[in-house]
């Protein structure tokens, strides 16, 4: 537990020091939704299913980006190395890792949706709140396969582009569950439609976060 | 027969494609073929070149 | 003996190919309601059938590499992905030439199409990886982590695309009555191309396996000169 808190408290406070991987997954996300609302028809880009719509794709890029860029930030100066020789045991890291990658996306997608708010002609109401834990529960299943994968990414030549082409396939399952539950509590209708959708995201979550706990040890480590 | 343009279509892309990814397979196997006679014929002459030294000693030891 | 069953294998392969093409085109009757198109039916389902097992082997061989390790099921998960790779696109494309004149359109996203496409994707990613990355002994670890950990997705998407598909009203409202097979003639043609592509998916394999284990050999060979000249040298 408290080598599950060292290294979290270092990314944390890494973050902390630059922001950066923060800040660009919040300027990607807005940059998503920018690009949505010309994109699509004024008529279209309006009310809660495309707002859903809209804050999932946001969530799949900065999830995508702020992977690689913790990969670059382990890989700079051979920390990663470090962390390998140090006896923490690998399942551990991983949940260290996971629980960083998270946070950071959450506060990426809580910028995200206060723009799709703002940008989808949504109201601030009790309706964000009852989004938060479907995006929480999206965020963590996305940031237990980025977190799996991003070993390799690093190793190729087109690494940035093997990640997602690795993650996407894997995450459509909680993207298709995520965005109808997220259009079910924006548009206010009653959560037991929602039901199945939020059981496939807890469903994803728990066989993803457990495979990686399981089987990180196997992607990271000697060269 | 209406329709057959789309069964002949089916089957011949089915076997066109196994039939490409056999030739493949068989093209790959036949260069690596002459590449392993190569590399062993230049083993078997390097090894008689140097004399009577016991290959998996010298390879433990390295 | 490695040599001899495959060249079993192969004529078996071919043998049964030319018996079940003969079937499909000259023996079976013509299906009433769909008319000839019907006929893609015999080898459409043999491919998914030959795709999916593929899969499961990938999978299998990952769970096998990670426990055992041995580069024979390194060697197993890539073959079989490739394999499975092929059949499930001519899955895909004769589905899609069946649909047209059946359903009126080439795709449609209905639950079974998408789940293949996302099949299709995962073990698309899967490939160009191994493309993209030099083999070694971490990849190959990686590799069997991708494979399980697609095998694992697999029963989500199936959940997930299902109930998509159920809330969305569907394009097309009716299947085609492509299962009802009135007739025991086209049971067994069925029969017997699923036993044709079966027995072409384990030559294939084989054939592919001993590519594989080349390239190693050659790998081997080329370190052991390696050594060898280092040794001369040294001399």
């Amino acid at each position: 537990m408290t080598a599950f808190v060292a290294v979290l408290s270092k990314d944390l406070r890494l973050e902390l020091r630059s922001g950066m991987s923060t800040i660009a997954m919040v300027a990607l996300a807005m940059l998503v939704l920018v690009v949505l609302v010309f994109a699509l028809n004024p008529g279209v880009a309006r009310g809660p299913e495309a707002a859903a719509g809209a804050l999932w794709i946001a969530l799949v890029f900065a999830g995508m980006l702020g992977a690689s860029r913790a990969l670059l930030a382990e890989n700079e100066n051979a920390c990663i190395r470090a962390l390998l020789m140090s006896p923490i045991d690998r399942a551990t890291l991983f949940a260290a890792k996971l629980a960083a990658a998270a946070i950071f996306m959450m506060v990426a997608l809580a910028a995200g949706v206060v723009l799709t708010v703002l940008f989808f002609n949504l109201n601030f109401s009790g309706a964000l709140v009852r989004l938060a834990p479907i995006l929480v529960l999206g965020v963590i299943g996305f940031a237990a396969l980025a977190t799996l994968l991003a070993a390799i990414s690093g190793r190729a030549r087109g690494g940035e582009l093997l990640l997602p082409l690795l993650i996407v396939p894997l995450f459509v399952p909680a993207l298709i569950a995520g965005v109808r539950a997220a259009g079910a509590a924006l548009s206010g209708a009653p959560m037991a439609t929602a039901r199945d959708w939020i059981g496939i995201l807890i469903a994803f979550d728990v066989l993803f976060v457990t495979a990686g706990y399981l089987l990180f040890e196997h992607v990271i480590g000697e060269e | 027969m209406d329709n057959f343009a789309y069964l002949f279509a089916a089957y011949t892309a089915i076997f066109a494609a196994i039939f490409l990814y056999v030739m493949f397979i068989w093209n790959r196997q036949s260069r690596l073929d002459q590449e392993l006679r190569a590399l062993e014929s230049k083993l078997a002459a390097l090894t008689a070149a140097s004399d009577d030294a016991p290959e998996p000693e010298s390879e433990k030891s390295v | 003996m490695d040599k001899r069953l495959g060249n079993f294998l192969g004529a078996a392969t071919l043998v049964l190919t030319a018996v079940s093409l003969w079937m499909v085109f000259a023996w079976v009757p013509t299906e009433a309601e769909q008319g000839i198109v019907q006929r893609i039916f015999y080898f459409h389902v043999p491919l998914a059938w030959v795709a999916f097992a593929s899969f499961a082997i990938v999978a299998v061989a990952g769970i096998f590499y990670l426990w055992l390790g041995g580069q024979i099921w390194d060697d197993l998960g890539y073959a079989a992905a490739e394999i499975g790779m092929l059949f499930c696109t001519l899955m895909m494309v004769t589905g899609s030439l069946w649909a047209k004149p059946i359903w009126g359109t080439w795709w449609t996203w209905d639950s079974r199409l998408t789940t293949s496409f996302v099949l299709w994707l995962l073990y698309g990613g899967y490939l160009i990886m191994r493309a993209m990355l030099e083999e070694s002994e971490q990849v190959a670890r990686f590799a069997a982590v991708v494979g399980i950990v697609a095998a694992l997705d697999v029963p989500v998407v199936i959940v997930s695309v299902r109930l998509w598909r159920t809330i969305h009203p569907a394009v097309l409202v009716t299947r085609q009555g492509g299962h009802g097979l009135e007739d025991p003639r086209m049971v067994v043609t069925l029969l017997v191309s699923i036993t044709a592509f079966t027995l072409m998916f384990a030559w294939l394999l084989m054939t592919r396996l001993a590519v594989l284990r080349a390239r190693t050999r050659s790998i081997e060979l080329a370190k052991a000169i390696a050594m060898a000249e280092f040794r001369a040298g040294r001399a």
